[in-house]
Order: C-alpha cells, then sequence, then structure tokens
C-alpha cells in the first residue's frame, strides 16, 4: 500500500514549496506522531441524525433540579419515578438519571465503562448568554439548521468553509505511522460523511454488513476476464471531474472488497447477540472488522455508523423510548463484543448529534436546539464521571439562548481534541483536528485514558 | 443490418475515433427519417411532423444530451419527436401534456390493500409513469421538484401511500404552473402537513411552554424557497461591508412564520385535537380550525410584521406572499432546478437568465414555472456540447436505470415494475429520502478536484464504493439474466429487449457501435471500445445473448454511461 499520494509527490517535487503560501501551509507545518505505533486503538462515532432531544437522556433527579426540568418541559417531561439512576463519582450537588430505556448504559456508567460529556455542542469560543445577545462573541454560523450544525460537529470548521472532518484531518495526521495499513483509517458504515473527508487520506464507506462482492467477477476465466477489463475501463483517463471521481470510487470498490471480504471469511463468530437494528447491523460488522484487525495490518481506525430518527418534532412521547433503547443497546452489544474479543480498552465508542433539542414542547415534540449531552463507552473511559458542567433547564433561564436551547459550556472542539489525542495526535497538532481549541483553556476533557 | 449510414458530426468533442467512421444505427437513422430518409428501423413508425422541420436537425450528441436532460432517458419516437420539432416546439407541446397520475391509480386497486403492499404499488405506478407517460418532461420536473419540495415515505408518511401519490400528482401538475401557487397546494397537502409537522401545529399556550412547531417554518425557507443567506440574482451571495454573507431570516423571523402555520390538520375532522388520517382526508389540503390558530401579531421577512387578528387563511395568503416575494426565490429555484436537470455547476449567467425568467416571464409575471423550464432548457449553456471542465453531471442512479430501460424498451409480463427497496439498490427512491434534505445534498463536494476547484456534484453523495457496487450488480443481474433472450422468465421480471444486439452479436464491432448509439449517442472512448470488444471476442459466438448481454454491460456499467453531457 505504499502508494505515493498527491501531496507527497508534490512535496518530492518541490512543488510543495508553492503550497507553503496557501492555506494548506499550515497542514504541511504539522509535527505528527514520533513513529509507529505499538498498539491498536479504534474510535468508533455513532452519529444520531435529527438531533437528540438528550436533555430527556440524561436528566436531573434530585427534587430542586427535577422540578425545574419539569417545569420547562411540561406534558414531555419524564416522570421522576422512571428515571434510572447513575451516580457520578465527582457531584455537582445534583443527582441524575437516565431515560428508562436505557438500562444498559445505566450498569455500563456505574461500573465505571460509560461517560458523558454535558451541554456539549459546536462553540468557536466560549460564549455566555450575555455576548451571544451582543455578539461580541464569534459563534457558529446557521445554528439550529440540520445539515450546517451536522457539518459543524463533523467538520469543526466555524465560520470556514467546511472542506474537512476533523476525523479525517485526524487519519492524515497519522498516515505516515500507519502505512502498512490494507484499508483507509476511516471507514463509514453510513455512506458519505463530511467527518471523514480529508486532504490525503480517502475514506472508504462499506454497507451495513460489510463490503459486497461484484456479481460477475471472479479469479478465473471469463470473470477474471472481466473484472480486469472493467478495471481498465475505470482506470482510464476522463474528460469530466464527474467521470473521473465516478471511476475514482469504483476501483476503491473493486480493489478493497476482496481484502476485506477475505479477511472477514477467517472471523472468529462473536457469540455476544446484536439487537435487530440497522446501528446494531453497522455495530456487529464494525466488531468483525476489528477482530480481523491484524490480517488487515490496522493500527489505527475511525469507525462512522449512525441512526436517524431523532428530528422529534411530532410524537417525542412515543418515539423516544424505542430511539435510545436502540442506541443503549446496540452499543451494549458492541462493547460487550469488544470485551469479548479482549479489545475493549482499545475501543472508544461516543455519539454525536446535529444538536440538543428545545426545553420548550411544540405541543408533542420539541425544536433544534444548541447543546447537548453525548455518551462515551468503553474501557479507556474514565467512567462513572460527567465531563462539562450540566445547565439549568430553565426557559429563559442563564443558559438558554431563546426558546429554550441551551448555549454549551463544553465546545465540540475540545470534544474531538480529546479523541484525537487518544489515538495518537501529538498536543501541538490538536489544531489540525480541532480549528478552535486554542480558545479554550482544556484542550483534554480528561475522559480517556 | 442494411442501414447503416454515414453521418457528419456537427458538434462536440469526442473521445473515441470511431465515432465519425460509421454507424449510428439507432438515433441517426431517425435523423435521416427526419429529413425525409428512409425508415426501415424495426421500431414502431414515427409521428408524422407536426410543421415544417427546423432547419439544421440537432446531432445524435445534441438529441441525447437534451432529452438525457428532459426525459427519463431517450427513444426512437421521442427522439423522432424531437426531430420534427425542434427543442422549442418539443417543449411546448410536452407542457400540454396531461400529467400521469399515480393516486388513481392506487385507488383503482381492489380493496382491502396492505399498506406496504400499496407503498410497493406506488413505485410500481411510479416506473410506469417515467417510463412510459407521454408526459416525459413533466415527469422529469416533477422529480426534480420531489427532491427540492421534499416529503418521504421513510418516517411518519410510512403508512400513508395515497398521501405521498397524491404529493408528488400535486408535483407533476403544478410542475409548469405558478410557484407561488405550488408552495400553497405543498404548504396545504397533509403529506406535507404531516411530515414536516405543520398538520396539527397549534398556537402557544405560554401557561405550558408550548409554542408552535418550528419544522415547517425554517424548512419551506431554507430548502423549498430561499436558502440561509441573502442571493444576488445570478446566485452567488450577497456580502456585507464586513464581506459577510447576510443570513435571509432571524429565529424571529422562523418564530413568526411557525405562528402563521398554527391550525391546520386533517379536513373534516370533528376536533382539532382528535383529527386522524383516513383514506381520503390525506389526499386532500388541510382545513383551518379557527380557534387553533394564533392570532397574534407576526414577523415575516424583509420587515414585514402580520398585524393581530387575521383569520389564519389570511396570515397564510400573506406568509406565502412574504416568502415568494423574496428576491432569493427566483435565483434560489433556477439553481435548484438546473442542478437537478442540466449541470452541478451553472455559471452565475446561466443562473441569472432563469432567474430574470422567474422574475418576470416577459408579461410581468413572476414565479411562472413553465417559463423557468423553457428557459433552463433552451439557454445556451444548456444546449452547448463543448465540453468544459464544469459542463453536465453525474447522472442519478435512477436516471441511469430508466435511460437503460427505455431505450431497451424493459417491459414485464404483467406489465408492472416491482422493484423492491429502490433505496437500498440506488440510494433513492421515489420519495424515500432519509430526510427532507434530500437523498444527496445541493452542496456536497467530494474531496478531490472537485472540492478544491470550488465545485459541487452532489449526486456523487451517494455514489460510494458500495452504494455503486450494489448498482453495478442489479446492472450485471438486469442484463445477463433478464433480457429477451433470457431462460425461465416469469411474468413478474422486468426484462430487456437485447433482440438487436442479439441479431448483431456475431460482428463484435457492429455490436458495439449499436449499444454505444443506445447509451452513448456512440460518443464511446478508446479504452471501453477495447475493452468492450476484448470480452465480447472472449465469449463464444455460439452464445449470441452473452455477447450482447457482456457489451451492454460494459457500456452501461462504464463511466461515460454515468456521465450526463
Amino acid at each position: 500500500m505504499a502508494v505515493i499520494n498527491r501531496r507527497e509527490f508534490l512535496q518530492a517535487t518541490g512543488v510543495g514549496a508553492i503550497l507553503a503560501a496557501s492555506p494548506r501551509a499550515a497542514f504541511t507545518q504539522m509535527v505528527g506522531p514520533p513513529g509507529p505505533f505499538s498498539d491498536y486503538r479504534a474510535l468508533v462515532c455513532v452519529f444520531l441524525f435529527g438531533g437528540n432531544d438528550s436533555f430527556n437522556m440524561v436528566v436531573p433527579r434530585s427534587d430542586a433540579e427535577y422540578n425545574v426540568y419539569a417545569t420547562a418541559r411540561q406534558n414531555l417531561a419524564l416522570a421522576q419515578g422512571d428515571l434510572l439512576p447513575i451516580t457520578p463519582i465527582t457531584s455537582d450537588g445534583a443527582q441524575y438519571g437516565l431515560h428508562p430505556s436505557m438500562s444498559a448504559m445505566q450498569t455500563l456508567f456505574e461500573s465505571n465503562r460509560a461517560a458523558f460529556i454535558v451541554n456539549v455542542g459546536p462553540l468557536i469560543e466560549p460564549t455566555t448568554k450575555d455576548q451571544f445577545a451582543n455578539e461580541s462573541v464569534a459563534v457558529p454560523p446557521q445554528l439550529f439548521s440540520h445539515n450546517d450544525q451536522q457539518n459543524q460537529w463533523q467538520s469543526l470548521r466555524g465560520q470556514e468553509p467546511s472542506k474537512t472532518g476533523w476525523a479525517g484531518r485526524t487519519a492524515d495526521l497519522l498516515r505516515l505511522n500507519v502505512a502498512n495499513q490494507q484499508l483507509a483509517t476511516n471507514i463509514s458504515l453510513f455512506g458519505n460523511q463530511l467527518a471523514l473527508a480529508a486532504d490525503d487520506t480517502v475514506a472508504y464507506a462499506m454497507g451495513p454488513n460489510g463490503p459486497i462482492p461484484f456479481t460477475g467477477f471472479g479469479d478465473a476465466g471469463i470473470s477474471l476476464e472481466r473484472r480486469l477489463a472493467f478495471e481498465r475501463v475505470i482506470g482510464a483517463s476522463y474528460d469530466s471531474p464527474y467521470e473521473r471521481a465516478f471511476a475514482d470510487i469504483q476501483q476503491r470498490a473493486v480493489q478493497t472488497v476482496d481484502r476485506v471480504n477475505s479477511a472477514l471469511a477467517n472471523a472468529q463468530t462473536l457469540t455476544t447477540v446484536f439487537p435487530d437494528s440497522p446501528l446494531a447491523d453497522q455495530l456487529n460488522t464494525v466488531a468483525r472488522l476489528i477482530s480481523v484487525r491484524a490480517q488487515l495490518q490496522m493500527e489505527r481506525q475511525i469507525f462512522f455508523v449512525a441512526t436517524g430518527g431523532f428530528d422529534s418534532h411530532d410524537d417525542q412521547i412515543q418515539d423516544q423510548p424505542g430511539l435510545l433503547e436502540n442506541v443503549s443497546e446496540s452499543i451494549n452489544a458492541f462493547y460487550n463484543a469488544t470485551v469479548e474479543l479482549g479489545i475493549s480498552d482499545a475501543v472508544t465508542t461516543f455519539t454525536q448529534s446535529d444538536f440538543g433539542r428545545t426545553l420548550t414542547s411544540n405541543g408533542d415534540g420539541t425544536d433544534h436546539g444548541w447543546g447537548g449531552n453525548q455518551l462515551i463507552v468503553g474501557d479507556a473511559v474514565r467512567g462513572r464521571e460527567f465531563y462539562g458542567t450540566y445547565p439549568r433547564l430553565e426557559i429563559d433561564g442563564p443558559d438558554d439562548v431563546r426558546g429554550g436551547r441551551m448555549i454549551p459550556t463544553t465546545s465540540a472542539d475540545q470534544y474531538a481534541a480529546t479523541l484525537g489525542k487518544w489515538i495518537g495526535v501529538p498536543d501541538a497538532d490538536l489544531e489540525h483536528v480541532a480549528p478552535h481549541i486554542g480558545n479554550f483553556v482544556e484542550r483534554d476533557l480528561g475522559f480517556l485514558i | 443490418m442494411g442501414h447503416r449510414v454515414i453521418r457528419s458530426e456537427s458538434t462536440g468533442s469526442l473521445r473515441g475515433t470511431r465515432a465519425t467512421a460509421g454507424c449510428l444505427a439507432l438515433i441517426a437513422l431517425i435523423a435521416l427519417a427526419g429529413c425525409g430518409g428512409g425508415g426501415g428501423y424495426s421500431g414502431d413508425p414515427a409521428d408524422p411532423p407536426a410543421g415544417p422541420p427546423p432547419p439544421t436537425p440537432p446531432s445524435q450528441a445534441e438529441l441525447f444530451q437534451f432529452l438525457n436532460q428532459a426525459t427519463f432517458g431517450v427513444t426512437e419516437a421521442e427522439g423522432q419527436s424531437v426531430i420534427d420539432l425542434g427543442f422549442e416546439a418539443w417543449i411546448d407541446r410536452q407542457m400540454q401534456q396531461p400529467a400521469s397520475l399515480q393516486l388513481p391509480h392506487l385507488r383503482s386497486l381492489p380493496r382491502p390493500q396492505v399498506v406496504a403492499q400499496l407503498q410497493g404499488d406506488r413505485i410500481d405506478v411510479w416506473f410506469r409513469n417515467v417510463l412510459w407517460g407521454p408526459d416525459q418532461l413533466r415527469q422529469r420536473v416533477a422529480f426534480a421538484l420531489s427532491e427540492i419540495l421534499v416529503v418521504s415515505q421513510v418516517g411518519a408518511l410510512q403508512q400513508a401511500p395515497y398521501s405521498l401519490a397524491g404529493y408528488y400528482d400535486t408535483l407533476a401538475q403544478n410542475a409548469f404552473g405558478n410557484f407561488r401557487d405550488l408552495i400553497e397546494v405543498i404548504t396545504l397537502h397533509p403529506a406535507m402537513g404531516v411530515y414536516l409537522s405543520m398538520l396539527g401545529n397549534q398556537r402557544p399556550d405560554p401557561s405550558r411552554n408550548i409554542r408552535p412547531d418550528e419544522n415547517y417554518a425554517r424548512e419551506l425557507m431554507q430548502l423549498f424557497t430561499l436558502g440561509l443567506v441573502d442571493l444576488e440574482t445570478n446566485g452567488t451571495e450577497k456580502l456585507d461591508a464586513q464581506g459577510d454573507p447576510i443570513s435571509t431570516y432571524s429565529e424571529e423571523v422562523i418564530e413568526g412564520f411557525a405562528h402563521v402555520y398554527t391550525g391546520w390538520t386533517y379536513a373534516g375532522a370533528a376536533n382539532f385535537n382528535q383529527a386522524r388520517r383516513n383514506d381520503t382526508n390525506q389526499t386532500v389540503p388541510m382545513q383551518l380550525y379557527p380557534s387553533f390558530h394564533d392570532t397574534g401579531p407576526k414577523t415575516l421577512l424583509n420587515g414585514v410584521t402580520l398585524p393581530p387578528g387575521q383569520t389564519g387563511v389570511q396570515d397564510l395568503q400573506d406568509a406565502l406572499d412574504n416568502i415568494f416575494a423574496h428576491a432569493n426565490v427566483g435565483p434560489f429555484i433556477a439553481t435548484r432546478l438546473i442542478e437537478r436537470l442540466v449541470t452541478s455547476n451553472p455559471s452565475p449567467e446561466y443562473v441569472a437568465r432563469v432567474a430574470t425568467m422567474f422574475n418576470d416571464n416577459g408579461d410581468g409575471v413572476r414565479g411562472d414555472l413553465g417559463a423557468v423550464v423553457k428557459a433552463i432548457f433552451l439557454d445556451a449553456e444548456a444546449r452547448s456540447t463543448a465540453t468544459s471542465t464544469t459542463s453536465g453531471k453525474l447522472k442519478e442512479p435512477l436516471l441511469r436505470l430508466t435511460q437503460l430501460w427505455r431505450v431497451y424498451n424493459a417491459r414485464s409480463a404483467n406489465g408492472e415494475y416491482r422493484v423492491r427497496s429502490p433505496s437500498a439498490i440506488f440510494g433513492q427512491g421515489p420519495l424515500q429520502s432519509p430526510s427532507v434534505f434530500n437523498f444527496f445534498s445541493p452542496f456536497y463536494a467530494p474531496p478531490g478536484e472537485i472540492r478544491d476547484a470550488g465545485l459541487v456534484a452532489p449526486e456523487l453523495e451517494i455514489a460510494t464504493e458500495y452504494q455503486n457496487t450494489v448498482l453495478t450488480n442489479f446492472f450485471y443481474s438486469q442484463i445477463f439474466r433478464y433480457n429477451s433472450q433470457s431462460p425461465g422468465l416469469r411474468n413478474s421480471d422486468i426484462v430487456i429487449n437485447i433482440d438487436e444486439e442479439v441479431a448483431l452479436a456475431a460482428d463484435t464491432d457492429a455490436l458495439i457501435d449499436r449499444v454505444a448509439d443506445k447509451l452513448l449517442a456512440g460518443q464511446i472512448s478508446d479504452t471501453l471500445r477495447t475493452e468492450t470488444r476484448g470480452i465480447v471476442d472472449q465469449t463464444p459466438t455460439t452464445d449470441a445473448a452473452a455477447r450482447a448481454a457482456e457489451a451492454i454491460f460494459f457500456i452501461a456499467s462504464s463511466p461515460e454511461f454515468a456521465r450526463q453531457h
């Protein structure tokens, strides 16, 4: 896989010097990790599309705080007695509980294997309610819009054009250290994702159950000839960038599928039982891929899996239990699979979502908010903790920017920088992962060992 | 074959050398027929010309380019029609064609029906209409609109196939009408009402912290009409004195519109809060229940505030007028339609010409979609066959399928098109988007040269390694296993007719010419010809069907076929 890429080619030919004046200059000055890794690590991003109402996922349980919550949420408030108690080691004075459909996460949290980042969201710099109102700080553009905030979470580009994702930039930073890998560091099981887009590392998208082979291609006879001829067609030069991009994708598809599937054919059979859901299918596939990491010479992997349906403008009371149960049970099964594989301390699973939702109700649902709570699971997690500051869930309160939208007190940059550092990015390079990390005091939220 | 003709190549940069050397059975013959030459091709007889033919018949490349933009794929008959009429008169005639509809078909099916089956019937009738409906242009524009004004089976409309079919029909019926009317009918359509939760939205109740749902208020402006930032007439972003983009609306404006869209639910309900979907109310406009409408003042766009005390109908009319009057609508909808129909990266001048037509059709009418569509297709940028870096686009997967099916006359014995899980196979299906953001974003730019050049390629968002493999396999199966020479076909199998190719199969170059004529306007690259010839020549001449299938598969799965010129 020692394929020289465009940037290396440019540098080798001296063209890199020209790039020094371009926006890529910063990128070419990266430090990079010191050398090959001696271990394996993987990040698994579980993106909850639509905007998870995570103030109904992690909920204040002590009377005073619960009453503030219940007053704000009215007919969407969960019953106090239904909340599943969780007890963070470091208390902020209040007590908390989980949504009643997340008993598996309650167990993982209480056994120190899970934690929450609370009230986290895209920020450019620390932002207070007054600063937001005065417009005296920069904030990400198009707050409360789905695609823009998905792009913020995935790119962390703030007011810059979002061309690459934080995981893609992380993969680029690691790429010289993982030169033997048989697969791209970044793999999506849920289509193209900005989070994985990079300058040099080309992400690979497979199906929820892994790559699928081409029907008419084989190893001998006419099916081999057909495959070779097909590869020559897609390897030809084309007039139009649309054709070239299409042909590149076809080339990666043809060249990758056999390598991955022959490795998976030798994968050990997992005894862990996964739930029956598309998210669980994706996580099951990730577990199988991790189980064949040695065959594929993988040292660092970032997986993207996802599930949708969280845009609960309507019918939230009916729909949210099933959504959160699926998240809880699927992630729990995946965690158990990593235990079965003996790799649970090297695989960290974490959630992201478009935004939290409004505390106010529109009758039977909620609208687009800003900050929210996110879940992290794995044996590298300093578990049974909240990272960040749980907000006061009060309409027009100190954390409410408008209509019950919580201003994040921890930034998505800090979240990503912590993940990036754990997977091997040197501290000096964290700005490339999280461009605004320099605006925040804590570069590492400390949730990973 | 006996009908080979030499055709002079009028325009276009040919990538292969063969295209000039003879060729061109299908469409080239039509071209001659249109000029009084002999027919004799085995397809349907062409309609007689409606008037004097245009002075210069379009070249094969020009015909393919036009029909791939304006229809679901080239057929001999449609090509002949364009030759006879010319582009503009063809468009005029197409606009007179009434819409091929879905809902009457669904309603005609014997009861009782299982909902999942009805969703399949909806897909079936979509294919029937887009493949063989005489209103090709209308269906193509309706499909484009269905990817802009998105509602979807995925989510709350899973159990509402009639509503989805009726919504699609609404798009088809209004495809050439006025945009102001279109946004009103989609606003009040219960499919949209359910999908973006305006249905059942009610006035605020501050005592319970309940305020109106902002879903439709936001997406009607962001995705359907205006976008997030102010636009110049040419579609580029307006900038303020600091050089920054200007937001089209504030959160306060969204709240204002959210208050406008209160008080509506299914028509005919005895009680607003207990309105439930039934077979009939899911296809008729929502009804206002005045006591659930907010009567306060409402902040709209451009500094307009609606006075308190208006009726819900008046508020709605005023609010839609307010959006419709915004200067963004012309460039916004021009850009979206051009992207769906013609090219991913139109020049600002092209957008400006179409937006100007939106703003005034020449008779002082704003929002005339018929005039807009005509301006899109007749524009020099749409009609140029000269290749530039940015011209054309990647075909979306369903269009690659319908183009293959139309030119190979794909039929099932029972007349149905039962495509199970189109979304799984193609990454898209009729009204099956995963969210209101469509199957792909208009802003998607794949990493690499397209992104680096500041261009977009929306369709590439769903062209992943995985999805391309699934689609390539579907094509392989269709072409090798479900063709007119295949044994053991069932009534429901959708079968392409490869008889012409089989008749030519012993002559490899003639076979390749024929397939390239049907799928690539004859413009096959040297590499694709060489590789196709190689694989055909390795297939025994005794297996004519396999030789034909190899040629069709190689060309249909090629990057060349994936590109719309």
